[in-house]
């Protein structure tokens, strides 16, 4: 008996070493982020000023909230790939009722926030009740969803906004120079999806899910009700981020910006949130919204970049990010089972 | 036979992972066509030895030696292009892809157009598989044939592509007795009449004294021995791999006096299964019994909601469920599953903890799980099953197969249920962990639990069940009283 407990003493060592190298792991987008801050603040004069720092989080603050939602469907293992339309749409919503129904706030955003959850719902009950993979069903409830936008708006973009959309994408807290609103909303939607997945049972369930969907079944949980849970998220977050984006953008375009998609999905994952489910987190998804962040607006600040050549810069370096991820999460070297 | 030269031999193998050490000083030889078998505990370096003789592992102290010369492998390929194939546990096949596609897999004979010569392919795959004694169509997908079938064809594989020394990890732990026959034939076969020579790495130890003409016992990462496997018996091996006298007996049926059913099926109807009349008592182990593919497993998961059944009842202590329940359901009676698949039913890169709270976790930690609370929900029946090392914070992927059992079934006594159901308790065990898993079952007959242990493994069912019921085809085709004389053989005659 004692040698067995000699072993198993052992291989417990050598587990508390993968531990640490775990939490090493985790930290590699951090090492991303701060090499880019490092490389952007000797790279240009303006970079490190508070004003522009805080550019950046008014920069990222539409995508935090849709990467808050993001991070919860991610970690189910499944994905999201409405979240534009989504936006599009809560805006179009919103503006036909203030403006061409005359229906006062906050009834419109209550209502158009509502549809995105709904929408968001029914991705959900698709995917578990017909088994059609999220991949597709949210591909559908994208067309769905900027198909509605395009038939309630005819096509035309609303240049008057409710007083409700103007506070949340353009109010400030505390005079002229206080703190942007959408920051705040940005902020709070993290900090409570943040509490969710860390400390309740629910957040359990959803990392349960995704790390192994049937192991969650057999310990009864009700994955089906997870999975549209997540995606109920999604859409509510996305129906959020479409409130403050029309009042950050004063109008509200019947035109569905597809880079809010491929950039949530990428700021999510970059920042170490597996697409497998079951790994990551918000304070992951914030790393990544960062170094989205960093990236875009470092690159605006370096004043003798050819514009033209910036998105294939943030193409490369990101390919670079992930590349890295990899390596040090250690996923790039063959299974040794 | 040990006057010609070995044709592989390993002389002081050392290798450590950091600061464990996994093997030491450990010999190894292997001669032409002989059948040299290697047996240990899980954890006493089978595995990783394996891995040093087919090339995934090439930093060890010590000497490789193949046909006299010293060799480094690079690489499984590496192991491969010298004649040294391996076929695993979980096989390497392509489920769609047809019969001779498979043994032909990665060097598919081409015509002179360059495309797939499939009249040559499907022809010598024909040849080859007669030639083993298997008359088959080598047309169809792979999938179709069992679980045997396929196995040969994967030897086939290896074999073909030039193996002269094969290694066979498991070879038997998924397959039905008869399929367990065919390959033991098919291996005598392949050292006899082909000359191949072979590593079998084994936990049936039966088997091994029936294929092997060495023995060779690793136990802690050192060699314990190497018999003639005609100059030894199972029990010796027994006390050689245990380093000890295996444990004489579990302990003996309690004697309950008041019968209660806490389990009773009636009549259940479903895709795998017929018919099935079934009761349960407190304090009581019934033995489900059937071979793979008799719905056993099947009807276990139905049990928790997890496979339809058409018709018929289920009744959990005077609570009879309706035809559509849930697994929550199933819990919410006192209703306890462990699957026959730790990696499907535990979490492995989760901690201990939390793998054993969450079908409970709203009891343990209401709304807001805290650590603590389930730390300390966790522990104690950790504690109660033996979990080694019992870390409440390691990964439950951290442990050895047997503790990772006793992880999947200690998650249900934190709120205790009133059935057990449990498919496969000791899969891939060694005799250790296996009589440790046994006693925890019999432990809670004692404390007047139901437990149905299902299994396709006689002995399991024999060392502890009260009574056996057979299934055989999705029926129920008997049942006996386990009084202690009732031989494997009999028991397998019955279906």
């Amino acid at each position: 008996m004692t040698q067995t407990d000699a072993v198993t003493s052992h291989l417990h060592e050598e587990k508390r070493s993968t531990v640490l190298k775990r939490s090493l792991r985790t930290l590699a987008p951090l090492w991303t982020l701060l090499a880019l801050m490092l490389f952007f603040s000797l790279a240009s004069e303006s970079f490190l000023r508070p004003i522009n720092l805080n550019n950046i989080l008014v920069q990222i603050s539409t995508l935090a909230i849709l990467g808050a939602g993001m991070t919860f469907v991610l970690l189910t293992g499944q994905i999201d790939l409405s979240i534009a339309s989504m936006v599009t749409l809560v805006g179009i919503i919103n503006a036909h009722m203030f403006v061409n129904m005359g229906i006062p706030e906050p009834w419109p955003s209550l209502a158009a926030v509502g549809v995105a959850t709904l929408l968001g719902l029914l991705s959900g009950l698709a995917t578990t009740r017909f088994r059609i993979p999220s991949f597709m069903s949210t591909l559908a409830m994208s067309l769905i969803a900027s198909g509605l936008a395009t038939w309630i708006s005819q096509g035309r973009t609303f240049f008057k906004i409710s007083e409700v959309a103007a506070f949340l994408g353009s109010g400030r807290i505390g005079g002229p120079d206080g703190l942007r609103v959408l920051t705040v909303v940005a902020a709070l939607c993290l900090l409570v999806s943040f509490l969710v997945l860390r400390y309740t049972r629910f957040g359990r369930y959803i990392y349960m899910t995704g790390a192994n969907p049937s192991g969650a079944r057999l310990a009864g949980v009700n994955t089906n009700l997870i999975f549209t849970a997540a995606l109920a998220i999604s859409g509510f977050c996305g129906g959020l981020a479409g409130l403050v984006n029309m009042g950050r953008l004063g109008s509200a375009q019947p035109q569905v910006i597809d880079s809010f998609m491929i950039d949530t999905i990428g700021a999510v994952v970059l920042g170490g949130t597996s697409l497998n489910g079951g790994r990551g987190g918000i304070i992951q998804t914030v790393i990544g919204l960062l170094i989205y962040g960093t990236l875009r607006n470092g690159l605006d600040n370096i004043q003798q970049l050819d514009p033209f050549m910036k998105e294939f810069i943030t193409g490369v370096v990101l390919m670079g990010a992930l590349i890295i991820n990899l390596l040090f999460s250690g996923r790039s070297v063959r299974d040794r089972t | 036979m040990s006057d010609t030269p070995p044709i592989l031999e390993l002389r002081q193998i050392t290798k450590r992972f950091g600061g464990l050490t996994a093997l030491e000083d450990v010999n190894f030889d292997l001669h032409v066509g002989e059948t040299h078998a290697l047996v240990g505990e899980n954890g006493a370096g089978k595995s990783t030895l394996m891995r040093i003789l087919s090339g995934v592992y090439n930093e060890y102290d010590g000497d490789y030696i193949l046909d006299g010369q010293h060799i480094r492998l690079a690489s499984p390929r590496d192991a491969l292009s010298r004649g040294i194939g391996m076929i695993h546990q979980e096989l390497n096949v392509m489920p769609e892809l047809s019969v001779a596609e498979n043994i032909f897999l990665g060097r598919q004979p081409l015509t002179a157009m360059g495309s797939v010569d499939w009249r040559t392919m499907n022809r010598v795959a024909e040849e080859e598989l007669r030639k083993l004694g298997f008359n088959i169509n080598v047309r169809l997908p792979l999938e179709q044939y069992p679980l045997g079938i396929q196995q040969v064809t994967e030897v086939l594989r290896v074999i073909l592509s030039g193996a002269r020394i094969l290694i066979m990890d498991e070879p038997t732990s998924a397959l039905s007795p008869a399929e367990v026959e065919r390959l033991i034939q098919l291996v005598n076969d392949l050292r006899s009449r082909h000359k191949r020579s072979i590593i079998y790495i084994s936990h049936f130890l039966d088997e091994v004294m029936r294929v092997a003409d060495r023995v060779t016992v690793l136990r802690d990462g050192r060699n314990v021995a190497t018999v003639n496997a005609t100059e030894t018996s199972k029990t010796q091996l027994i006390s050689l791999i245990l380093g000890r006298e295996m444990d004489a007996v579990l302990p003996s049926a309690s004697e309950s006096t008041a019968k209660r059913t806490l389990l009773s099926i009636k009549d259940l109807s479903g895709g795998a299964f017929e018919n099935v009349n079934l009761d349960l008592d407190a304090g009581e182990i019934v033995g489900l019994y059937g071979l793979f593919g008799a719905g056993h497993f099947d009807l276990a998961r139905a049990l928790f909601g997890m496979f339809r059944f058409d018709s018929g009842t289920i009744t959990i202590d005077g609570y009879s469920f309706p035809t559509n329940f849930t697994a929550r359901d199933a819990i919410k009676k006192g209703l306890a599953y462990v699957s026959e698949s730790r990696r499907k039913s535990l979490f492995m890169d989760e901690a201990n903890y939390r793998n054993i709270t969450l079908p409970h976790l709203g009891h343990i930690g209401g709304f807001w799980p805290s650590y603590a609370k389930e730390v300390a929900a966790a522990r104690p029946v950790m504690e109660m099953v033996n979990v080694q090392p019992c870390k409440p914070d390691n990964p439950v992927g951290t442990l050895s197969g047997g503790n990772q059992q006793k992880v999947a079934i200690a998650r249900w006594i934190t709120y205790p249920p009133k059935v057990f159901v449990v498919s496969e308790p000791t899969r891939g065990m060694d005799v250790g962990a296996k009589n440790e898993v046994l006693s925890i079952l019999v432990n809670f007959r004692n404390q007047g639990y139901g437990v149905l242990v299902v299994s396709s493994e006689p002995e399991t069912v024999l060392a502890v069940s009260d009574r056996i019921v057979v299934m055989s085809r999705g029926k129920i085709v008997s049942e006996l009283a386990n009084t202690g004389d009732l031989q494997k053989e009999a028991l397998m005659r019955l279906i």
